[in-house]
């Protein structure tokens, strides 16, 4: 148990006596009934089996923050990192800040946060690898790094930055509540080192002593119904109608009167000039997202339209089915696929963890997405290895292959578009997800299909159609960014300073990718109805493919640069994105203690995963496929 | 409920496995915090904690303090001696015996050739107490040079000099405790919450068990002008003029303590003539606070029933720097507030032991508070240290910010640096590069090896750091502390201790000095030294200053034989009547007229330049630079501009900007905030090459401290960003 010393100051102690019965989102308070099997059991902390005695272990818990008294001392910070032994880059708390006013009446609002144990977790509904429990002990939200494999979905679906994906180590680790020190009564550290009696800590919708409000708004805070956080704020300094930040995110934020409360607004940092950033944008993180995304919907559109060949309008690709051509097609788009996935794979901080992306089916997007594009991969490459004879056994298997590939590949398609359309993310939860990614479907699946066939074929058939197809998919992308750039420069959240970025910082590039589609529809339209020959044909249909894929690799490299996650507010250098880019770019991040780290290589160990296989029992293998399939 | 796994996996959190901890104090800020510093079964120090039961900080650090252990292992330290004939050599490493050898024969060589004071000392407040003391031996007893003062002229040396012509000692006569029982608190350029965030703690509590008005004087918002009930954005540099102007209205509206006045002070007539001329309608257009305001402050304050004035470098570090120490307590002897619980005069120190240097240094008279223009002083000394009393100058020599300028003109050819830095510190480093380039001989000691100065030095003496040796500091409140030995010093260096000592055998052929073996030795000859002084500390031992962690001076002999045990704190000076320090026991109410001497904004140089401290760093980063979790909250120096200025100049939140003034220019990142006004600037002092290109540093008549908050600058917009940025890393070694 975790020492308490003899002479510890009572400030650090536990001080709640009552609580109430259900929290404001009308959850109980209480977790867990009495006689619960989740009552009464070591929480083994580092493999000690004591149980704490503190009487609110079952109650929720959560942070308290007076916002008028935060100094900005980083005092909370230092504590949770001297006793997480974290290295600068690495921090479960962070004071970040915005301000209003013109001198003298001016006021600096500094904001400290961390984990708010939320009632509804969404970080442990997004992982895939069910690396996330919320105890019935404190109604703490753990993570344990040691099942993670480092994909940062948490940090997508996460809208307050709490879980923190270490570039060096390829693992999440976050805010674990201290809950070493609430087992023996103590405040998390954060709380007993606040110096401006700031930062308080109980069992939730209590009020300290000496505090008069507990609301769950302040300048610069997600909204609420996200995730039912668990923290509470106390903010009665009459604020400034408009609060800045300093870090380099163009948001501000201002007062409703009318909610009460403030609402995030557009703050056009940079002025309106465009530029191109190529070298942002495209070698990004993300890039294996975009490469995976692009080379999945490409090779699942044209499986889709082999599979689909039967139907009437489909004949010309029914017709390649049996032709010569069908074989080298189907290799090449395996070979594209399995890129793709590579690519994905190589990306996580522990790829050779892999397998636990399907540990969460019960709840994740992402699980569902990778278990729907795994089966999909695998049935894929059965039908591509039967497509290689031809007797009617192999056949009838094949058949099975497609009509699952089908139904896996459009399942995965299908979560693929719901991983994104995340609240935090303001700026994919929108339709337009749902267009682009079924656009490129079709629209990459036909070019690319075409240009596997159409310089080989004399099928007079095939142009028109495949043109429809790739048409009716940019069609669809176009109608999609029309509406989505609508409503996204008129929304009120971080959608519209992810639409300033993309016009601005990106403005070039942005223009160019719209001109590219355009330019692939129009060339779309005239080849569907120009039904040119031969070598005509053949170049015409090269030339689309690069327009279609040139627009599809700038466009989605957009959609995963400009993306603004609603995250508090940071500091002019801590937590400020552009100062971390800055610092990578100038070379100022070499020096570890500017806290800003490169990603390291995240190497496939195959000695750790035989490990795991040998080490691991044949029966918690079953178990554990058991939990998967029948999660509880 | 959703709560996911059934099956859990232990819960890991870190687990230091801290086996023991050793007390120490806190080595950056003044205030004086308690630390345990924690070491694993391996003796590997892995952890630091504040030590609940100390009454200075009850258990919290700051920023610096929770990651103080992480020091004995930074980059730059200092392994090996170093020595070299001349600065366009490499450095080669020796043994002690060989450096320490050279290092006195230069000394001896440079007094021989150019005469005693030719060599000088530039010592610090890093250092614990018995080690000042014994440098103060070696330097007055032994090498005999007038020229030695410590850092803390940049810092403290106006609260010295306005204490001494008020009360007639050094020494803040108040304590943390007076937050407690004050009615009112006046804080003047002191910003609490970054410099000192324990000391603004222990004020935060006592404002919410009762609440008290809080009036903050500072040309920039801070974050405790923001908190301030009141908060007067005074014009730089004009404090007396506003302090006069209080004076006045108190006068004029009789709110003046005349009990007090009559029974403790002198001058009271001098003062009261020349306040009338402040009347609030003039101050006003001088100080830039309106008449209606500070006619409510002074009542406010006067009418308050204890009320106390606390400062830190917005008063020091000023041409008025001792003239506004006098202001304050002036304001707080006419209104009846020093030594009594919340009425009070109380300088906030700047670095750990400025205190210890100021008592027991030597550095401006002889230990003790003992004066070298004392007869008396001077022969006590004599005979305690047993040398002759005609060794010791009659006058003090040179302060610090005079030792450089007279390096460059030829009167000064060897410096001894003890860890300071003033190529960073100095205002206008661009003339110290030229002066420390003028020297026959450099001796840098300090536990950083790559701190700027030994650019110019011709022998590198390691010392070790912090806990890696013993002694005590005094704080802010006068509490000495103690400060236990953690880990061995790193590499080859030694504690400053022992590195004085040797030095000083060079000098002592015929041990006309005896110098003790260990520091607690040393520190007991301090304490006979104390008996009968202000600064008693006779009934104090090493022991006993670590079990009541810590004690306020004074506490005597006579209090500990009657087993009085130390209070926990609220320890306050001049309490009795007429106990002042001056030889008739009262304290002198002295008239401030206003000359305004500063460099002001002008067409060419538009703008106001104010420098100061970020709680995430220390001085001059050759600590703190190095420690990733405090050092990545600032890691490049930045510039507060406001935005409607940025915005004339096209100048963008977060681009280099290039400031230029009549000294030197200096690369920073721009940063728009309306924290500052229009025509002002802010730039943190703790980066190399950087604000202290700009300063001018105009000295203090009385203390000799440079006017660092007070210069004119202009701005220019950087057009090649990259190269800007390039400059920038290139001067962040660390």
């Amino acid at each position: 148990m975790f020492e308490v010393r003899s002479d510890e100051p009572k400030y650090a102690f536990l001080w709640d006596k009552e609580s109430q019965k259900k929290n404001r989102y009308g959850e109980n308070i209480e977790l867990t009934e009495e006689g619960n099997v989740l009552r009464d059991v070591s929480l083994n902390i580092n493999d000690d089996d004591g149980i704490g005695e503190n009487p609110n272990r079952y109650k929720q818990h959560g942070f308290y923050f007076n916002a008028d008294n935060c100094i900005g001392c980083h005092a909370c910070e230092a504590a949770c990192s001297e006793k997480n032994d974290n290295p600068a880059h690495i921090s479960f708390r962070s004071v970040g800040y915005v301000e209003g006013g013109t001198y003298p009446d001016y006021q600096r609002l500094n904001i400290s946060m961390a984990c708010n144990h939320c009632d509804d977790p969404v970080c442990l509904k997004g992982c895939p690898t069910r690396a996330y429990t919320k105890y019935a002990e404190y109604g703490a939200v753990l993570q344990d790094p040691d099942i993670c494999f480092g994909c940062g979905y948490c940090t997508w679906v996460c809208p307050y930055n709490a879980p923190q994906l270490d570039p060096i180590k390829g693992e999440v680790s976050k805010c674990n509540m201290c809950v070493d020190r609430l087992e023996v009564g103590l405040k998390p550290s954060c709380v007993s080192a606040c110096l401006g009696n700031a930062l308080e800590f109980g069992v939730i919708e209590n009020i300290p002593k000496n505090r008069t409000e507990a609301k769950a708004e302040i300048p610069g805070f997600p909204t609420t119904d996200i995730t039912q956080p668990n923290i509470r704020f106390q903010q009665t300094v009459p604020t400034h109608r408009e609060m800045t930040r300093t870090d380099g995110m163009p948001l501000k934020y201002h007062r409703d009167d009318e909610a009460g409360k403030f609402v995030p607004q557009l703050d056009e940092k940079e002025g309106r000039k465009r530029h191109w950033n190529w070298k942002k944008l495209l070698t990004s993180h993300e890039s294996a997202h975009v490469i995976f995304t692009l080379s999945t919907q490409a090779v699942l559109g044209a499986f889709l339209l082999f599979v689909f060949s039967f139907m009437p309008g489909l004949e010309a690709i029914a017709a390649i089915t049996s032709g010569s051509l069908f074989v080298p097609a189907l290799s090449i788009m395996f070979v594209l696929l399995t890129y793709g996935l590579f690519k994905l794979n190589m990306h996580l901080g522990k790829p050779h963890r892999f397998y636990r992306g399907f540990n969460n089916l019960k709840h994740s997007p992402l699980s569902r997405e990778i278990a729907g594009v795994s089966a999909f991969y695998t049935c894929f490459m059965g039908y591509v290895f039967l497509s290689f004879f031809s007797h009617p056994i192999t056949q009838t298997f094949a058949s099975i292959c497609a009509v699952l590939g089908a139904i896996s590949g459009l399942l995965g398609v299908y979560y693929m578009v719901k991983l994104y359309q995340i609240k935090a993310r303001p700026f994919w939860d929108h339709w337009q997800t749902a267009t682009s990614f079924g656009g490129s479907l079709l629209s990459l699946g036909g070019a690319l299909l075409g240009l596997l066939t159409v310089p080989f074929t004399t099928s007079t058939e095939l142009l028109p159609t495949l043109a429809l197809i790739t048409l009716v998919g940019l069609a669809i992308e176009i109608i999609g960014h029309i509406f989505h750039t609508r409503d996204m420069r008129k929304t009120s959240s971080e959608g519209v300073a992810s639409w300033y970025i993309q016009t601005t910082r990106f403005g070039k590039s942005w223009i160019t990718r719209n001109i590219l589609l355009s330019a692939a529809l129009l060339l779309s339209v005239t080849i569907s109805l120009g039904s040119p020959k031969l070598l005509v044909a053949s170049y015409l249909w090269i030339a689309l493919f690069l327009l279609v894929l040139c627009a599809a690799v700038i466009s989605r490299s957009l959609f995963f640069v400009t993306v603004i996650p609603t995250t508090m507010p940071g500091a002019f250098f801590w937590k400020n994105k552009q100062f971390s880019e800055h610092a990578l770019e100038t070379g100022l991040a070499e020096m570890e203690q500017v806290g800003v780290a490169h990603e390291a290589h995240h190497p496939f160990k195959w000695d750790e995963l035989l490990d795991t296989i040998k080490t691991t029992p044949l029966t918690d293998m079953v178990r554990q496929t058991k939990d998967i399939i029948f999660f509880k | 409920m959703l709560f996911g796994r059934k099956q859990k996996n232990p819960i890991k959190i870190a687990d230091k496995k801290v086996d023991s901890w050793t007390y120490a104090t806190c080595g950056y800020c003044s205030t004086g915090c308690a630390i345990e510093v924690g070491k694993n079964e391996q003796g590997e120090v892995v952890g630091t904690r504040g030590v609940a039961g100390a009454d200075v900080n009850r258990g919290k650090l700051c920023v610096k303090g929770i990651f103080e252990h992480e020091l004995f292992k930074s980059a730059g330290r200092g392994n090996t001696p170093l020595l070299r004939a001349s600065t366009t050599e490499e450095f080669q490493e020796t043994t002690w015996d060989k450096a320490i050898d050279h290092t006195a024969a230069e000394i001896k060589r440079i007094q021989a050739a150019y005469g005693r004071d030719a060599f000088a000392v530039v010592s610090t407040g890093q250092i614990f107490t018995e080690e000042f003391y014994t440098l103060g031996k070696v330097v007055r007893g032994l090498i005999g040079t007038n020229n030695y003062d410590g850092n803390t002229t940049l810092c403290m040396a106006s609260a010295v000099s306005g204490y001494k012509r008020s009360f007639g000692s050094d020494g803040p006569p108040g304590c943390y405790d007076d937050f407690e029982h004050t009615d009112c608190l006046m804080a003047w350029g002191s910003n609490l919450p970054e410099q000192h965030p324990i000391i603004y703690w222990r004020l935060k509590e006592a404002k919410e068990k009762r609440n008290f008005p809080l009036i903050v004087i500072d040309p920039r918002v801070t974050m405790l002008a923001q908190l301030a009930d009141i908060h007067l954005p005074v014009n730089p540099g004009t404090d007396v003029v506003l302090q006069n102007a209080l004076l006045h209205v108190i006068f004029a509206e009789g709110l003046e303590d005349e009990a007090f006045i009559e029974a403790n002070t002198n001058g009271i007539e001098a003062l009261k003539e020349e306040v009338a001329k402040y009347d609030p309608t003039t101050a006003y257009k001088i100080c830039g606070i309106d008449e209606d305001t500070i006619r409510n402050v002074a009542r406010l304050y006067a009418k308050a029933g204890a009320a106390m004035n606390i400062w830190t470098m917005g008063i020091n570090q000023s041409t008025h720097g001792s003239d506004g120490v006098v202001g304050l307590n002036n304001l707080s002897l006419v209104t009846g507030n020093i030594g009594k619980p919340g009425g009070t005069s109380l300088s906030i120190t700047g670095q750990c032991n400025a205190m210890g240097t100021r008592e027991w240094s030597s550095c401006s008279g002889l230990p003790g508070y003992r004066y070298l223009e004392n007869d008396n002083d001077r022969q006590e000394m004599a005979d305690f240290w047993g040398i002759e009393e005609s060794f010791l100058p009659k006058k003090r020599g040179l302060p610090q910010t005079d030792i450089f300028p007279a390096i460059g003109t030829g009167q000064i050819k060897g410096l001894w640096l003890v860890a300071t830095n003033p190529m960073t510190s100095m205002p206008n480093t661009p003339r110290i590069r030229k002066i420390l380039d003028k020297l026959e001989f450099l001796v840098v000691q300090d536990a950083y090896v790559d701190m700027e100065c030994t650019e110019y030095a011709h022998a590198f003496l390691p010392a070790a750091v912090w806990a890696e040796k013993e002694g005590v500091m005094t704080n802010t409140e006068r509490r000495v502390n103690m400060i236990r030995q953690v880990t061995e010093p790193h590499g080859q260096s030694k504690s400053d201790f022992d590195i004085f000592k040797e030095i000083g055998k060079r000098f002592n052929s015929d041990n006309k000095m005896t110098f003790a073996d260990t520091v607690s030795d040393t520190f007991d000859e301090m304490r006979e030294l104390s008996k009968g002084r202000l600064v008693d500390i006779s009934g104090m031992s090493h022991e006993l200053i670590e079990k009541s962690r810590g004690i306020q001076w004074p506490y005597t002999q006579d209090q500990a034989d009657k087993g009085e045990t130390p209070p926990p704190g609220g320890k306050r000076l001049y309490t009795e009547p007429g106990t002042f320090s001056h030889a008739d026991g009262k304290a002198t109410l002295i008239p401030l007229p206003f000359i305004d001497n500063n460099e002001r904004p002008d067409a060419a140089f538009p703008f106001w330049l104010n420098s100061g401290r970020l709680v995430e760093h220390w001085h001059t980063r050759t600590r703190t630079g190095k420690i990733g979790n405090n050092n990545k909250y600032s890691p490049i120096p930045f510039m507060e501009i406001n935005p409607d200025a940025a915005r004339e100049l096209g100048i963008e939140h977060q681009s280099y900007v290039r400031c230029v003034s009549r000294r030197g220019d200096a690369v920073v990142m721009a940063m728009h905030t309306q924290r500052v006004a229009k025509d002002a600037v802010f730039i943190p002092f703790h980066f190399f090459d950087c604000v202290n290109r700009l300063t001018l540093g105009l000295l203090d008549p009385h203390s000799r401290q440079p006017a660092y908050k007070q210069g004119a600058i202009r701005i220019e917009k950087i057009k090649d960003q990259q190269a800007a940025a390039q400059m920038s890393k290139e001067m962040r070694t660390y």
